[in-house]
């Protein structure tokens, strides 16, 4: 590594500093490849002066290199520098002690009221539709098959096969009902604490009304078979169970204060500070 | 150490051998400063070139030049003003102040440091030789007449008979093996030679964009080699690279030039954008703010520009799945170009601002790159690019980069860093003059050039019929130029003037917090009397505030 | 280590563990990579694309020797290379000279090919896009090949004068990954020119 330590940085005694010696050969090197172009240009004599020059810059840059570097060593003159500054006075960004805004909301529920909710009024959605299909057709598996009966969408079926237990139709209506459940639950641990009036109304009454609308302008293209099943009273009945249990659940759940600090005040982020040229806040 | 028996003692008094001392110097301040003299001198002459253009532009059916003379003269004008203006200037700020800013005493390879300047410096005298190797010297010599892109079948030998497009040529490849040389020396720099204590966390953001630049011109300017070389081929050996009809394609060499040409474009910015990251925070008395998002938008910049080159051919009639990946790609520069942006604007904010002239050349560059770059993103909407291509409004965009955002950057890197270059203050009031006489007349001259551009006018025509509603506009854009020159003249006057009779700098006359400033001014060949140890990224900040230093936080 | 008042031992011993010459060559690689790939893009895009003949099925014959060799001498680098790190001065210049005399091989195996297409296929640079990409490909990979073999003749030269030590091995080594370049990127080359273009 002896040639490669051309800063000086391991002469403790800090009174020469090596630094490579000036040469020509690089300058040379450059006229001889600019005069071998040239050349092109003009005449080919230009080009071959201009090889010479290159090849002879070549030998003496190499012998200024190898075996070792050529070095010149400079003598250092101390200086005596200060690095002070007058603008002494650091200003801080200061976090405001109490916040002088609120962050909305105050308060939220945990994550586990938007689960609990769901799970909660998924039970009730699934008695009430049961209770439709013993009223209707005297099997409880008649709602369960037709919900589970989306991934058939494209087969042909009877009311007689509807009525009897399929174990495949059970299984996916469980897993999506159970999924769409916790996800609206969810959504509704994070949408009651917006709604601070009447949240039991919006949340069990207006928002299943909300989107059994919906689902009744888009469920032909979802679930064909259900389309055709669907007996729309009931299923909204089913559907305000679900909100009404989900929605009382989730209230009845203790709520959580919000950070009212910005994230990097919490993280005890402190960045560093500006200088006051005048101003005197310390 | 047995090389001390051939040491040569390096401070050589004698004035016989001042000249020999700066033509055998391998110390990076002194080739940085020859760059940038270098490129000041070119800066003049490029700055002519497009006097005498605005000149035959002012009025409709001009005669001024003829239409042989102006060809040459935007050829000339082009390739100089990217290839031996910006890329020297930056280089040679960057070639002083990298070293100085990471503690070194050197650049990686002090030799190939010189030898990428003498061979930049000996491209540009090459090809200005061309104004003298034939023809008369009023209608531009044999110069170069086939634009700074140079399309082929243009550069063909049928119809670039002569030899100013070999000139071209091996300009740019002497130049272009110069540049390359620096760019392996910026990133060999900054990657080995940092002094202890500074992580690449915690270098400034100067030499971080030095060294993307570095990383940039590896893989950027080979291209453009590569693509000389097959047009040496053509022009000399009767290759067919490019040649219709031996059933070569000129798109080939349309795309061999801007997968160089435009990330060339970030080559020259990046370093501009360092300027303003090193000044802005200085005059506003904050660090800067989003350092990691800076560092990690200057590298996704470098990354993506590598993939938008053919945004510049929208017109060539490339597939629509090629135009909608360009128009894509080019409008996901604007995402790490915004953060740079807001980060700058949150640097400003809530700051003690000092409007010194570095400052106010920081701050015109925020407004002017800002607006440039939403031409840009106008410009990289294929149909909107399919109306306006070749337009003066693409002139006016990229100038509104390169003079608004690059040259006013390059300004602001002068007035900040010329007293540690020289010892002595650039004059203040002059510097309020040039600023203000320059923003009025690059607003005069390039805002008012784009409206000639959407009304039509293509550029690169050497005159046009009256009565087309073009008069005017160029008009207008013509008497900036004056206000500009003027400027100019200030400027090459306050540099004059400084120099000699200018205040007295001392050694941190901004009050900054970068190692260059932790030495004298001019600092000494050695750089620093001890090799500094850092441990934040505002090492002088440490040793001002000792109460409350950086390292705290960070 | 130099004293200065905010030194921090932790911190401050902390090695430079890269050396400039090992990344100014990976600079340089990078930079050659990029050359050679515009090279390639323009073989692979004209390929097939002459409007005469003749085609590189009727003329190119896989050079499975010269290829050999030049792989091969990749090998011997190493060893070589290894050698003088481990202060073995005699397989050092075994090895290296081995190196230079396959390198030499391919060059002149190269050579030959030209030859034989210039004088007896009247095949030029001239002749067709063929004729263009594959001289400027095949050409420049050999002027690599050229350059390599002038820096190991000399150090070849130093070495027999018993001139290259021990403390030399790391210029030794970032020669060799030159050298290592210059043959990786013939397996590419070779890939397109005899293999795909064929």
């Amino acid at each position: 590594m002896n040639s490669h330590s051309q800063s000086g940085r391991h002469d403790g005694s800090n009174e020469q500093v090596r630094l490579p010696s000036p040469t020509p050969w690089p300058i040379l090197l450059a006229v001889g490849i600019t005069l071998i172009a040239g050349g092109l240009v003009s005449s080919g004599i230009v080009s071959i002066v201009g090889a010479l020059i290159a090849v002879a810059a070549c030998v003496g840059w190499f012998r200024q290199v190898l075996p070792r570097e050529r070095h010149g060593s400079v003598d250092v003159v101390p200086h005596d520098i200060v690095i002070a500054s007058s603008r002494r006075k650091v200003a801080r960004m200061e976090a405001p002690q109490a916040p002088t805004r609120a962050r909305l909301p105050l308060e939220i529920y945990p994550i586990s009221a938007g689960i609990k909710g769901g799970l909660a009024g998924g039970v009730a959605m699934a008695l009430m539709a049961m209770f439709y299909g013993i009223v209707s057709h005297r099997s409880i598996w008649y709602p369960i098959n037709l919900l589970g009966a989306v991934v058939y969408a494209h087969i042909q079926v009877t009311d007689q096969q509807m009525e009897v237990f399929h174990l495949d139709l059970l299984l996916v209506a469980i897993a999506l009902h159970v999924t769409t459940c916790v996800l609206v639950g969810l959504l509704y641990g994070t949408l009651l604490p917006m709604l601070p009036k009447r949240p039991i109304l919006l949340g069990g009454l207006f928002a299943p009304l909300v989107w059994t609308g919906l689902l009744h302008s888009i469920l032909n293209i979802v679930d064909p078979v259900l389309n055709q099943h669907i007996d729309w009273l009931w299923f909204l009945a089913s559907q305000i169970a679900f909100g009404l249990v989900a929605g009382m659940e989730v209230v009845r759940q203790v709520r959580i204060p919000t950070w009212q600090y910005p994230f990097s005040v919490r993280a005890g982020v402190e960045s560093p500070g500006m200088m006051g040229e005048e101003d005197s806040h310390r | 150490m047995a090389t001390d028996s051939i040491a040569i003692p390096l401070p050589r008094t004698a004035s016989r051998s001042v000249v020999l001392d700066w033509l055998c110097t391998v110390d990076h301040k002194k080739i940085g400063i020859m760059y940038i003299v270098y490129a000041l001198i070119f800066l003049v002459i490029m700055g002519c070139e497009a006097i005498l253009m605005r000149i035959q532009l002012a009025r409709p059916e001009s005669t001024f030049l003829n239409a042989e003379a102006f060809n040459r003269l935007f050829t000339m004008h082009g390739t100089t003003g990217i290839f031996f203006v910006a890329m020297p200037m930056l280089f040679g700020f960057g070639n002083y102040f990298v070293p100085l800013m990471i503690g070194a005493r050197d650049m990686a390879f002090p030799r190939v440091n010189a030898f990428s300047f003498w061979m930049t410096a000996f491209g540009g005298i090459l090809l200005y030789a061309s104004f003298f190797s034939g023809g008369s010297l009023l209608h531009g010599g044999s110069a170069p007449a086939v634009g700074w892109f140079a399309y082929a079948p243009l550069t063909a030998p049928a119809f670039s008979p002569g030899h100013g497009t070999d000139f071209w040529i091996l300009a740019l490849l002497v130049a272009g093996v110069g540049s390359i040389g620096a760019g392996v020396n910026f990133v060999a720099t900054v990657l080995c030679m940092r002094c202890p204590g500074m992580t690449l966390g915690k270098m400034p953001l100067f030499a971080w964009m030095n060294l993307v630049t570095g990383a940039m011109v590896l893989v950027a300017i080979s291209p453009l080699t590569a693509a000389q070389l097959m047009l040496i081929g053509d022009r000399f050996l009767g290759s067919h690279f490019f040649d219709p009809a031996a059933g070569g394609q000129p798109v080939m060499w349309m795309h061999f030039f801007w997968i160089f040409g435009h990330p060339e474009v970030y080559i020259l910015i990046i370093p501009s954008f360092a300027f303003i990251s090193e000044i802005l925070p200085v005059f506003s008395r904050k660090a800067i703010f989003g350092y990691p998002a800076m560092v990690a938008a200057t590298a996704g910049i470098g990354f993506i520009s590598l993939g938008v080159w053919a945004h510049h051919m929208f017109t060539v009639g490339m597939p629509s799945y090629g135009n909608a990946f360009f128009v894509l790609t080019t409008m996901v520069v604007a995402v790490p170009t915004g953060i740079k942006i807001f980060n700058w604007l949150a640097t400003l904010w809530g700051g003690k601002i000092r409007f010194a002239t570095p400052m106010l050349f920081c701050i015109a560059f925020l407004f002017q790159f800002l607006i440039g770059g939403l031409t840009g993103i106008m410009l990289a909407t294929a149909p909107f690019d399919w109306q306006l291509h070749d337009s003066y409004f693409v002139v006016a965009h990229f100038h509104y980069i390169i003079v608004g955002g690059i040259l006013f950057a390059i300004f602001a890197a002068f007035y900040y860093w010329f007293p540690k270059m020289t010892g002595r203050m650039l004059s203040e009031t002059l510097g309020k003059w040039h600023f203000w006489i320059m923003v009025i007349g690059f607003h005069l001259t390039f805002d008012f050039m784009h409206v000639p551009g959407l009304l039509g006018m293509p550029r690169r025509i050497y005159t046009y019929q009256a009565g087309r509603g073009w008069g005017v506009w160029n008009m207008i854009s013509s008497i900036g130029v004056i206000f500009q020159a003027a400027a100019i003249l200030i400027f090459v006057y306050n540099l004059v003037h400084s120099y000699f009779k200018g205040a007295l700098a001392g050694n941190d006359p901004w009050d900054a917090w970068t190692l260059e400033w932790a030495t004298t001014s001019p600092p000494p060949d050695y750089n620093f009397d001890a090799v500094p140890v850092v441990r934040s990224r505002r090492p002088l900040w440490d040793i001002k505030h000792p109460e409350d230093p950086d390292w705290k936080y960070e | 280590m130099s004293a200065t008042p905010v030194s921090v031992a932790a911190e401050a011993a902390e090695a430079q563990p890269l050396s400039r010459g090992r990344v100014g060559m990976w600079c340089l690689i990078v930079a050659e990579s990029a050359i050679f790939l515009i090279f390639i893009v323009a073989y692979l895009f004209y390929m097939g694309k002459s409007l005469d003949g003749p085609t590189p099925r009727e003329i190119l014959t896989v050079p499975v020797i010269t290829t050999i060799c030049l792989l091969s001498s990749s090998a011997t680098m190493h060893w070589a290379t290894a050698a003088l790190r481990q202060g073995k001065q005699t397989a050092f210049r075994l090895f290296w000279f081995v190196t230079f005399a396959l390198g030499a091989i391919f060059l002149i195996g190269t050579g030959r090919e030209w030859h034989h297409f210039i004088y007896q296929e009247n095949f030029t640079i001239h002749t067709n896009l063929f004729g263009s990409t594959y001289y400027s490909l095949v050409g420049l990979h050999a002027t690599h090949v050229a350059v390599g073999l002038i820096a190991l003749g000399t150090v070849l030269l130093l070495a027999l004068l018993g001139k290259v030590k021990q403390e030399h091995s790391e210029r030794c080594e970032i020669l060799a990954m030159y050298w290592h370049f210059v043959d990786a990127i013939w397996v590419v080359v070779f890939t397109v020119v005899y293999g795909l273009g064929r």
